[in-house]
């Protein structure tokens, strides 16, 4: 059997795991959150979230990967048998998370490209939708392929295919030292011409100005448990694989306090970038910053470009840096999600890294195809807003359940963490992954549950709900059950 | 800006950017202290 592989250096994993983390929601859904969740008051709902439940599942996942070296399948049967179910639902989460994550990657890519000359022109909400996606009419109007989107998508696949079969030392620890330096000065660069343009002050002030009373809504607080988990790549497999690479003796607390940490102080640094922009298209275009801010794809692919366009110069540079930075911050956790999938697949298959990678870019790129069809940005909604509030939500708490409850491993993995880490977990981490967590993550299926049954998800067909979302829930569940009673190959069921 | 959005913007800035260069130190101190070990 072939020796697991290890990462070259603690500071290659460290980057590694922050590039996961860091993704386009720091960018560009963290800003949105914190403006429509009481602006600077936010930050103490974020704060008590990334504190008991996001740093403390991140820890949690480093021990499991770190003690078990195993994929997450493996690792949970490692927990207890018949648990490893649980890591496959956690991996195939991951492989439908890729399949659309790469077709935004390539807009990305498409618009760094447009951004030389700003081609995009004035009209940016027709140039997004009408010509380079060609949205067509109603939801079952496929279209057929853009080629357009097509392109950038197939260039994506193809560096990420050469990172993956590189393996983990040379390729992805690679690609994070080189992308991720690059990342974090083009995002000090954006924030620094931000503030200094005119009327940033006032984006900001809108950004940071607290309402105190908005803390006495519980469904801001959700969002802050939301945000954070969502933020910092846990509960879809990454973690417990990245760690499964690290050697005997590392400090593991010590690396997810600056993983998470880096993760926020990147996505607070974003919303200053951000908001300072929008304070400067709203001052140029004479509304309320109110008007302008926006989230996800509209506030990337539409409001971003009308924000260079008015710059007074050096527009395509400025546009280059925003997209380029989309585009590696996107790419540093697409590598993180497929990682997990081809870890898992060579291990229940014993096959070499070449053939994993192989068959699970060979498969997610097929399924993906779908998404760069006219309808695509309609099926990549619905699969992103079931993957996300169900299938990561469901993944996480049924880990916390099974490690806190069923197998009551909690202080065996306490003192795991602490044997080998110079910063110490105390009886809190045992609180929040015991109480804390379990409850929150509840209050936030349920919420999204009756959100779902009350109205259906933006409006879309129940036929397109159930096609795309509910079914791909489906697969997950029967693809998780069958990998774990498909017999290991060479080894025991 | 405010007042109050300003002692907010450096809430977080002490807590997110504070937080992550005490532990940088502790990290690139730690390694320090190995490679030490490492050569004595």
């Amino acid at each position: 059997m072939e020796q697991r592989e290890r990462w070259a250096s603690k500071a290659g994993f460290i980057l590694a795991a922050v590039g996961s983390a860091i993704g386009l929601g720091n960018i560009w859904r963290y800003p949105y959150v914190v403006y429509e969740n009481g602006g600077g008051a936010f930050l103490i709902p974020y704060f008590v979230a990334l504190l008991t439940a996001g740093i403390p599942i991140l820890l949690l996942e480093y021990v499991i990967g770190h003690k078990y070296k195993a994929s997450p399948p493996f690792g949970f049967r490692k927990i207890r048998r018949g648990a490893e179910w649980i890591g496959w639902w956690q991996v195939i989460v991951a492989f439908f998370v890729i399949t659309y994550y790469m077709a935004i990657l390539g807009w990305a890519l498409s618009y760094t490209y447009y951004s030389f000359g700003t081609q995009w022109g004035e009209d940016t909400e027709g140039f997004f939708f009408n010509h380079y996606l060609s949205i067509s009419e109603g939801f079952w109007g496929f279209g057929g392929i853009q080629w357009k989107v097509l392109i950038p998508f197939v260039i994506v696949w193809a560096v990420t295919y050469w990172i993956m079969q590189r393996g983990v030392s040379r390729g992805i620890e690679v690609a994070n030292k080189i992308l991720m330096p690059v990342l974090i000065a083009m995002m000090i660069i954006i924030t620094i011409r931000g503030v200094t343009l005119p009327g940033a002050a006032e984006g900001l002030n809108v950004l940071f100005t607290p309402d105190f009373g908005a803390l006495a809504d519980p469904k801001v607080w959700v969002q802050a448990y939301g945000h954070v988990f969502f933020s910092l790549s846990i509960a879809f497999a990454i973690m417990i694989t990245y760690s499964s690479y690290l050697p005997d003796k590392t400090d593991l607390t010590n690396s997810g306090l600056i993983a998470g940490l880096a993760n926020s102080g990147f996505e607070f640094m974003a919303a200053i970038g951000v908001f300072a922009t929008l304070g400067f298209l709203a001052a140029v275009q004479g509304v309320a910053v109110e008007e302008v801010a926006t989230a996800g794809v509209g506030l990337a692919f539409v409001v971003f470009p009308q924000v260079i366009n008015a710059f007074p110069f050096w527009n395509s540079l400025f546009g280059v840096l925003f997209f380029g930075s989309l585009l590696f911050a996107g790419f540093t956790s697409a590598i993180s999600i497929l990682e997990p999938v081809v870890a898992a697949v060579r291990e229940k298959f014993h096959l070499s890294r070449k053939s994993a990678v192989n068959w699970v870019c060979g498969f997610a790129f097929l399924v993906g195809l779908l998404y760069t069809t006219s309808g695509g940005l309609r099926y990549l909604d619905v699969v992103d807003h079931f993957t996300n509030q169900y299938g990561i939500v469901l993944g996480g708490l049924l880990e916390v359940i099974l490690v806190a409850w069923i197998a009551g491993k909690l202080g065996e993995y306490r003192e795991h963490a602490n044997r080998i880490s110079y910063v110490r977990l105390g009886g809190w981490w045992n609180i929040c992954l015991r109480w804390i967590t379990p409850v929150l993550l509840t209050c936030m299926l349920l919420m999204t549950l009756l959100n779902e049954f009350s109205k259906p998800y933006e409006d879309y067909p129940y036929s397109g709900l159930l096609a795309f979302g509910w079914s791909v829930l489906g697969i997950i569940l029967i693809g998780a059950l069958y990998f774990t009673r498909l017999r290991q190959e060479g080894g025991n069921a | 800006m405010g007042v109050s959005a300003w002692i907010m913007f450096l809430l977080g800035a002490a807590g997110l950017w504070g937080g992550l260069a005490y532990f940088l130190w502790h990290h690139i101190k730690a390694e320090k202290q190995v490679q030490q070990e490492g050569q004595s």
